[in-house]
């Protein structure tokens, strides 16, 4: 499959939408890099990470009828879709039980996944620039999947603030993407 | 409300993110068909992580490409069918052959999947039992190098070195003889081939009587060859005889020779 094209963005969609395959080939060729270091920072191990890459480029490759232009970048649309997939993985069974990932439930003030490690790129990597109580919200919410009420409930936080918190993490965030 | 201050909340990067509650989300997308402003911040958000994530790419593994592109030749085909049974319900027996054909290529496409997955994964069991039963091979022959190489090495080992008579100058054999068991070992360094009725049978010399140590039969993969016991000896020597051997040594058919 040829991929020395350059596509714009808006005619990559239309030519995925026509099940262009030689289109495809360019999307895998030229997002699957950084899809797959996002989806290795939620799962980690590799050869899940293989699974959940799959996954998210058939579903690229069968929803883009439902990708909407006026909604994001077409980056952005992948990106979710690929976060979605690696939170789905570690949420199912076989997954726990092959991980030392701990439910939200189980922790208590002392909680803290996210550490300097080997998985310090991209993202990761500048949330360590954050606030330890922001960085843990971050963890907790954009690499683990946790609705703000469940974050709430575990960490004995009212609502308000977890919002708060998150909304302010983020901006920094933004700030350090600059 | 304040756009300068809503775009500041970090709400754009939970909507972007996919963080956002769902009642944000809606409440977002609302501002956005009416305030370009916040649509130019959330591009702008998108783009930063964009460069960002890109700069952190990681390459998956090759053969993926591979495997997605053929998941996704079905997936296509399979996604196509519901358009045309919603545009075209008069057709309907067309397009139930339709979908049957694409079915149909779908699971021929998987069964060749299949079956050369099935192909290789054949081959590459076959390829690993051969290099195992290879490797064992090689141990074992490796094992008795190094057990014949000790042998030449422990302690009252006598060596004699048998050179070459004039019916093969060239020729060379080594005796080893263990003084403490009176076991006998032979290198052969160099000997003519013999011809097919004849064998090599080596000789120890006692006061000039010559005593019988067996027949050479030469063991592949083995650097000495062990033959009969002899009490004592004062030198050594192969003859070439009948097969079989013979008695007492023809002085003529010598080959080698030499003193412990």
């Amino acid at each position: 499959m040829g991929t020395k094209q350059i596509y714009e963005e808006w005619e990559l969609v239309t030519a995925l939408r026509s099940k262009d395959d030689q289109a495809f080939g360019y999307l895998y060729d030229h997002y699957s890099g950084a899809l797959y270091s996002v989806v290795k920072q939620v799962v980690g191990d590799t050869e899940i990470s293989n699974d959940v890459l799959q996954e998210t480029f058939v579903n690229i490759w069968r929803k883009i009828e439902l990708y909407d232009e006026t909604k994001g970048r077409l980056f952005t649309w992948m990106l979710n879709i690929a976060r979605n997939a690696a939170i789905d993985k570690t949420r199912s069974k076989g997954f726990q039980q092959s991980s030392k990932l701990q439910p939200i439930s189980e922790t208590d003030g002392t909680y803290a996944t996210v550490k300097p490690g080997i998985d310090d790129y991209g993202l990761k990597r500048l949330l360590f620039k954050l606030k330890e109580e922001h960085r843990l919200l971050i963890d907790l919410s954009y690499y683990q999947g946790y609705t703000h009420e469940q974050i709430s409930k575990a960490l004995a936080i009212p609502l308000g603030t977890v919002k708060t918190r998150i909304r302010t993490a983020l901006s920094q965030l933004r700030t350090l993407l600059q | 409300m304040n756009v300068k201050e809503y775009i500041q909340s970090g709400v754009v990067e939970s909507y972007v993110l996919g963080v956002a509650t769902e009642a944000e989300r809606q409440e977002f997308e609302q501002l956005c068909a009416t305030n370009p402003e916040i649509v130019e911040a959330r591009n702008a958000f998108e783009r930063s992580l964009e460069v960002q994530l890109m700069q952190d790419a990681i390459q998956p593994p090759a053969f993926l490409k591979e495997k997605i592109q053929l998941l996704i030749g079905s997936a296509g085909s399979e996604t196509y069918q519901p358009e045309i049974i919603e545009e075209a319900p008069v057709r309907r027996m067309n397009v139930w052959k339709l979908v049957a054909a694409a079915c149909f290529i779908a699971l021929l496409g998987v069964g060749y999947w299949a079956y050369t997955s099935n192909e290789k994964y054949n081959d590459a069991v076959a390829r690993q039992s051969s290099i195992e039963k290879e490797l064992q091979q090689k141990n074992t022959q490796l094992a008795a190098l190094e057990q014949d190489a000790g042998m030449m090495q422990k302690p009252g080992i006598k060596m004699a070195a048998l050179k070459g008579t004039p019916n093969a100058p060239q020729a060379l054999t080594t005796v080893f003889w263990d003084s403490t068991s009176k076991d006998v070992y032979l290198l052969v360094n160099n000997l003519p081939q013999a011809a097919s009725d004849k064998q090599y049978q080596l000789w120890a010399l006692l006061d000039g009587k010559p005593i019988d140590l067996g027949m050479l039969e030469l063991q592949q993969n083995r650097l000495l060859v062990k033959m009969k016991n002899v009490q004592n000896a004062q030198a050594f020597a192969i003859t070439l005889e009948p097969k079989g051997g013979s008695p007492a040594p023809t002085m003529t058919a010598m080959y080698v020779s030499g003193e412990l």
